[in-house]
């Protein structure tokens, strides 16, 4: 089972509203390569795996991912919290006000939201680790557009932090992944 | 007040510490595999040469304000070692060295725990000593002043 632990990851503390990156950083939450997507891929992918390793990897960066969307959450809504609706209008965000006024919904960037087709579960661990290799990646490279994004340390800050996760993710993966690449021959 | 001021959190982890190898654990060949807890904190891995900066831009150090925030700071860096070292060990678990580090780290972060829960709330929901139920209090961790409001 999961127990809650009251405090983040990594800091946050946004002082100043910032409607544009608020609209980017959703994809974070809600994309394909997004926090949601990665912590349900790996958490239901955990129960397929073959050995102690595999079983402990997936179960713990799955329960690490869910600290990720604590994160971006936490980001998205101090970020939107003190705009008013004119303003989120003005930045393109009246159509997820209407829907979901300031709370927090899993979409990406362009509002599409989250469909489980972001993620899979083959029951072939080498398959659905090469998947997860490819994910970390994605969700690495999405962080660096992110950052591009801004120059605001508050929010630089946690992003890079973010970023830096997914490149040991992807290690970590790729390591299980040639091993039992080896060791299986799936 | 807890803590007279000038309290140094980092003097008073290395005098709760009661691992006796604590200099060994910290000077040898293995150790230059792996920096602090705090600088993993604030770059996002224990590991030196799995940091890959992108395009140089190099994360703030992180500082704390207050004595409240220095010890949810050091919270924070005790559990964030704890959660690198153990993705490694989940898949390196008979490497003794890094399973010593990340026990000096448990340690260490249940040490601060205790103290915080004690003096500002719980951290857990399993933390009751106090005459009433402090789980629901504010801030919670998304509001702005979540116990993290020392960046
Ligand atoms: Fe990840």
């Amino acid at each position: 089972m999961f127990k809650y632990e009251k405090k983040l990851e990594y800091p946050v503390n946004i002082t100043k509203k910032n409607l544009e990156m608020a609209k980017y950083i959703l994809t974070g939450l809600g994309g394909s390569a997004g926090e949601l997507a990665a912590a349900t891929r790996y958490y239901i992918q955990s129960f397929s795996m073959p050995d102690e390793r595999g079983k402990a990897l997936l179960i713990d960066i799955a329960t690490e991912e869910l600290a990720h969307v604590e994160i971006i959450s936490t980001m998205f809504r101090q970020l939107v919290k003190d705009a008013t609706p004119e303003e989120l209008k003005s930045y393109n965000l009246g159509d997820y006000y209407t829907e979901h006024g300031k709370g927090v919904y899993p979409v990406n960037a362009s509002g599409m939201p989250f469909t489980a087709t972001y993620i899979q579960s083959t029951g072939n661990p080498v398959v659905d680790l090469a998947e997860d290799m490819a994910a970390e990646e994605k969700a690495r490279a999405s962080y660096e557009s992110l950052i591009d994004l801004t120059d605001n340390p508050e929010i630089l800050n946690p992003l890079l932090f973010l970023r830096q996760r997914e490149v040991v993710h992807y290690n970590r993966f790729k390591e299980l992944y040639e091993d039992y690449k080896n060791k299986y021959k799936l | 007040m807890l803590f007279d001021n000038g309290f140094d959190v980092d003097l008073y982890m290395k005098n709760i510490s009661n691992l006796k190898n604590n200099d060994y654990l910290y000077n040898n060949d293995n150790s230059n595999k792996i920096v602090s807890d705090k600088i993993g904190l604030q770059k996002g891995n224990m590991f030196k040469d799995e940091y890959l900066s992108y395009k140089g831009i190099s994360p703030d150090i992180i500082e704390a304000k207050t004595e409240k925030d220095a010890l949810m700071l050091k919270i924070y860096e005790t559990c964030f070692a704890i959660t690198d070292l153990g993705l490694y060990l989940d898949l390196h678990p008979n490497d003794s060295y890094m399973y010593e580090v990340y026990q000096n780290y448990v340690s260490n972060f249940e040490k601060c725990k205790d103290m915080f829960e004690k003096n500002y709330g719980p951290i857990n929901n399993t933390f009751v000593d106090s005459s009433n139920y402090e789980w629901i209090k504010n801030p919670w961790p998304w509001d702005k002043d979540g116990g993290t409001k020392y960046v």
